[in-house]
């Protein structure tokens, strides 16, 4: 190690003077406008003038500090979870063939879905023009588990094991047919791209337990058919602060890339590099104060503590073949959604925040018994298994796990019915999803819908219905975290959602 | 616009200060009376120019009084009634303290009848005014018995619940002794009235409070719930709040259809709420709500001091909740656990209630210095390297609920040692050394706790499959 870096920063060169100097269009238009708007907000806030004391008032003129207050209050109540761990569906699975049980589709096999039923509701552009919208039960058969004597599709059997561990929810409803919008929508909140993501949300009020790993990580399994795209704005940070984005491990052997330093160059020599650079970059925030500049800083740093935390949390050295058979097969194949279910355990025992898996291909327009089938076997053993693992753990306690892809689908058939084959197109007006572990009923089913699997009949649940009860569950007010973005504040719920109470334990 | 604002809040404020100056009119105008009644002594010649400073003062500050008090009822809410008699004899006050002072100021002979006659308006006044902010009962409350009614819902048995009509022996007592006081005859804030039916449905001026059928949506549970630092939060923070058990209460009523005739067993009961019904038989209430790992008494607030040692070693503080001084330690981000550092936790031993310590390098040694952590309900110990010898200090976690020591060495007879933890409900011990018999034998030692072992057994229930079969097909 050499030492020329015991040097001592050098503040005031020339080059670093410039940067004291830069005024250009943006920074200027930004320091100028603060200020207008500063004594703009003054006048606004003048009507409270008489009601509060002097001192808190100036502490609340600037809106950083405004922000901070919003933090400050966190958690609102006593958080039943303190970490989630979203199983993610992406294609949006059948609710027919897993877990919303009609028996009396039987009876009408191939007859055209009633008017009635639909109700002129849009369909896709995909089957909207068939002349036949003819009704398809489902092609497995569904049996009663557990003390709760919840039916079950024969395709989930391990899950059946579980059952009266999970609350699951048969009335969850979308507005999004399409899946970017569908996506989107579950995943920030608001079908339009550019909001922020669950996990950013929940790692923006609820910090890092950890501050060795991101609290947000997202695992893509890579033992899927990819018929619908992820792409990184789901797992987005949006306006929040660019630290609270997720962070995508690669789906493979080594989740993290380039965690050994250069031969010849130590954790040391790193750490000083890091140190420098942050000087410099706390420079320029000073003269900028832009938060993107605190966010690289805090990245690097990141990056740096995780070039020792990682190796320990992917290695499955420790991991007993015991707990290899239960996740199955593919579990010793990393990248695979059984090796993810391994890892988002580890990394839920070192208090991630929120885990987010995604598992492709359920999109089953066509083909859908033998769709389902390869779906089922790559991810039922898996899941139960996580269930398992994380309650013997007592993680289960107070780790919020959910189920679910971001619609469901139509009980008609789309594309030609045979009697060994068919697809269904999307459908959003109800589908299934459940959640399990900390703070949710054990063992119930919530919400009903028709016989046909169409509408909702009891209990809807909508998606900002959902994202409420997640946050309540983290100890989150869903009204009451906010973020200042544009001129308005922005919430993961906006204008909607209510917790769904009856389902808590 | 903005000045009109602050005109009104300034109104406001003005209207605020009503019940500080009603006191200097009383005090001065009295004096002055009680100046005039020994006047006629010879010795107290000197009082006169006295009379004249103090009747001076009390007019001055009754026609201030009487000025705040109009912008004070203009807008507050208060019995109209009531409010129209006490403004009148407050303005009849002012005019008359003006009289008396102009008459003395004359010498004229009538001075001493018209000062009788303001200190008879002036004790009228008072005590209008008394009532109107602190009940009109509020002096002959204290020769009633019943005076412990209206503090503390503590009602008579109900001999047989289930035949009591819902509102008139279980919901109107609640409303009765937390809310009439701003919301009944004497003062409606908000313009809400809640001692009697219509009133109730009328709701109040923000619009209806009780939706029946919908307890969530309704105002009144909603404002129930709000956090207590929440300003719309019900009945306001210094007054009497409603238990756990009213609250559940009211909301079933409301969620049931909120209907004022029925008796209880005509309506829908979940198991919970039959308890809690039940409960009212007995004239106690029964705290049925499960036992919580936050303990309810409250405790002083955590030195800040301590707080920011640990989050400086990377230990992670947060507060169990908001509004609570309770404190839940994460020691996940620390690798190697020094002595020096589980010292710090000494001086927040109160506070402290949740802790986990999993997954680092916790050993035996260091155990004896989490035993000083009383308050603790929560511990996870997972994956350290502490042993039967270790865990002997936890005898003195007396509070201690939920205890995770999956991954340890721990064996039967090292956790016999934790039987005087008699409030253990939920122990971990997967991937531990206890084998066979062992279970058997903790599941006495611990009749109360879920003891997961991990091994799980899951029997096979008809239909079940374990692999996926092929499709069947279904014929028409």
């Amino acid at each position: 190690m050499s030492d020329h870096h015991k040097e001592p920063f050098k503040f005031n060169t020339p080059e670093l003077d410039q940067i004291k100097k830069k005024w250009d269009r943006r920074n200027f238009l930004t320091k100028t406008s603060l200020g207008i708007g500063a004594v703009a907000l003054g006048s606004l806030i003048g009507k409270n003038l008489l009601g509060k004391a002097a001192g808190t008032l100036a502490a609340e003129g600037s809106a950083a500090s405004l922000e901070e207050e919003i933090l400050r209050a966190i958690p609102h109540f006593a958080p039943k979870a303190k970490r989630v761990v979203y199983l993610f569906m992406s294609g949006g699975p059948s609710q027919i063939e897993t877990f919303d049980y009609k028996p009396k589709l039987v009876d009408m096999f191939g007859q055209a879905l009633p008017d009635s039923v639909r109700q002129g509701q849009r369909l896709t552009s995909m089957s909207s023009n068939q002349s036949i919208l003819p009704i398809v039960p489902s092609i497995y058969k569904f049996n009663q588990h557990g003390q709760s004597q919840t039916w079950i599709s024969e395709m989930l059997p391990h899950t059946a094991e579980v059952v009266d561990d999970l609350c699951i929810i048969k009335s969850i409803h979308s507005e999004a047919i399409n899946h970017d919008p569908a996506i989107t929508f579950f995943q920030t909140g608001n079908q339009l791209p550019g909001r922020a993501s669950i996990g950013s949300w929940v790692s923006y009020g609820l910090g890092s337990d950890n501050k060795n790993l991101p609290s947000f990580i997202v695992l893509v399994s890579k033992n899927a058919s990819k018929d619908q795209p992820l792409y990184s704005r789901l797992w987005g940070n949006g306006f929040l602060p660019t630290e609270h984005q997720g962070v995508q491990f690669r789906s493979g052997k080594d989740p993290v890339l380039f965690l050994d330093n250069p031969e010849g160059y130590d954790g040391a020599d790193r750490k000083e590099m890091l140190d420098y650079l942050s000087k410099l970059s706390t420079l320029q925030n000073d003269a900028y104060g832009d938060p993107e500049v605190e966010a690289r800083i805090a990245q690097y740093e990141m990056a740096f503590r995780m070039q020792t935390s990682i190796p320990e949390v992917i290695s499955t050295a420790d991991e007993t073949d015991e707990v290899f058979d239960l996740y199955g097969p593919d579990s010793r194949d990393p990248g695979s959604y059984a090796s993810n279910c391994i890892l988002a355990r580890k990394l839920l025992e070192k208090d991630v925040k929120f885990v987010q898996l995604y598992h492709q291909g359920w999109d089953h327009h066509g083909g859908l018994p033998q769709g389902m089938a390869k779906q089922c076997k790559d991810t039922d053993q898996p899941t139960a298994a996580f269930i398992k693992d994380l309650k013997r753990r007592g993680l289960l306690e107070d780790t919020l796990v959910i189920w679910g892809g971001e619609f469901g689908r139509t009980v008609y058939s789309q594309g030609k019915l045979k009697l060994d084959d068919y697809g269904r197109d999307h459908h959003p007006r109800c589908f299934t999803m459940w959640m399990a572990g900390a703070g949710v009923k054990p063992g119930i089913s919530y919400g009903e819908t028709d016989d046909f699997s169409y509408n909702v009949v009891k209990d809807p649940v909508h998606v900002h219905d959902f994202h409420a009860t997640l946050l309540h569950l983290l100890g989150v007010d869903h009204e009451r975290l906010t973020y200042k973005f544009q001129g308005r504040r922005f919430r993961l719920t906006d204008v909607e959602g209510k917790v769904v109470k009856e389902i808590l334990s | 616009m903005i000045i009109a604002i602050l005109l009104f809040s300034l109104t406001e404020l003005i209207g605020r200060f009503h019940p500080v100056l009603v006191h200097l009119p009383i005090g001065m105008l009295v004096l002055a009376a009680i100046f005039q009644l020994i006047l006629p002594k010879q010795k107290n010649s000197s009082l006169v120019p006295a009379i004249h400073i103090t009747l001076f003062g009390g007019m001055l500050s009754a026609i201030f009084s009487a000025i705040s008090g109009y912008l004070l009822s203009t807008t507050d809410d208060y019995d109209a009634s009531l409010i129209s008699t006490h403004q009148w004899f407050g303005i009849a006050v002012a005019v008359i303290s003006i009289g008396a002072y102009i008459l003395n100021k004359q010498q004229n002979k009538y001075t001493k009848w018209v000062i009788l006659l303001m200190t008879i308006l002036v004790i009228i006044t008072g005590h209008l005014g008394g009532s109107i902010t602190h009940g009109s009962d509020y002096l002959t409350k204290v020769f009633s018995s019943d005076e412990i009614v209206s503090s503390n819902t503590q009602r008579k048995p109900i001999a047989n619940v289930q035949e009591a009509v819902a509102y008139t022996e279980i919901i109107q007592p609640i409303l009765n002794s937390k809310c009439y006081n701003c919301h009944g005859v004497n003062k409606q804030k908000g313009k809400l009235r809640l001692d009697l039916p219509d009133l109730i449905m009328k709701g109040g001026k923000d619009g209806v409070i009780i939706m029946a059928g919908k307890a969530d949506e309704s105002e009144l549970i909603k404002r129930i719930l709000l956090t207590k630092d929440n300003k719309d939060h019900m009945p306001p923070i210094e007054k009497p709040q409603l238990s756990k058990q009213e609250i559940e209460l009211l909301h079933w009523w409301i969620s049931t259809g909120a209907d004022f005739t029925q008796k209880v067993k005509s309506i829908p009961q979940s198991e919970k709420i039959k308890s809690v019904l039940l409960a009212l038989q007995s004239g106690e209430i029964i705290e049925v709500i499960k036992q919580s790992d936050i303990p309810d008494q409250a405790i002083e607030k955590a030195d800040d001091n301590a707080i920011q040692k640990l989050k400086a070693r990377g230990i992670s503080v947060s507060a169990v909740s908001q509004n609570s001084n309770y404190l839940s330690i994460n020691f996940i981000a620390v690798d190697a656990i020094s002595e020096k550092d589980l010292n710090l936790l000494e001086p927040l031993r109160k506070q402290i209630i949740w802790l986990k310590l999993g997954n680092t390098k916790l050993s035996d040694r260091q155990m004896e210095m989490i035993s000083s952590l009383t308050a603790l309900t929560r511990l996870s110990l997972e994956r350290t390297a502490i042993t039967d010898k270790g865990i002997i200090a936890l005898q003195k976690l007396t509070s201690l609920q939920y205890i995770n020591l999956v991954g340890t060495k721990i064996t039967a007879k090292g956790l016999a040692q934790l039987k005087v933890l008699n409030k253990l409900e939920k122990i971990f011990l997967y991937q531990t050394s206890i084998t066979g018999t062992d279970w058997d034998e903790l599941k006495k030692i611990f009749p109360k706790a879920m003891i997961d072992s991990g091994g799980y057994t899951m029997p096979l229930l008809e239909g079940d499959t374990s692999e996926v079969k092929p499709p069947t097909i279904i014929k028409k």
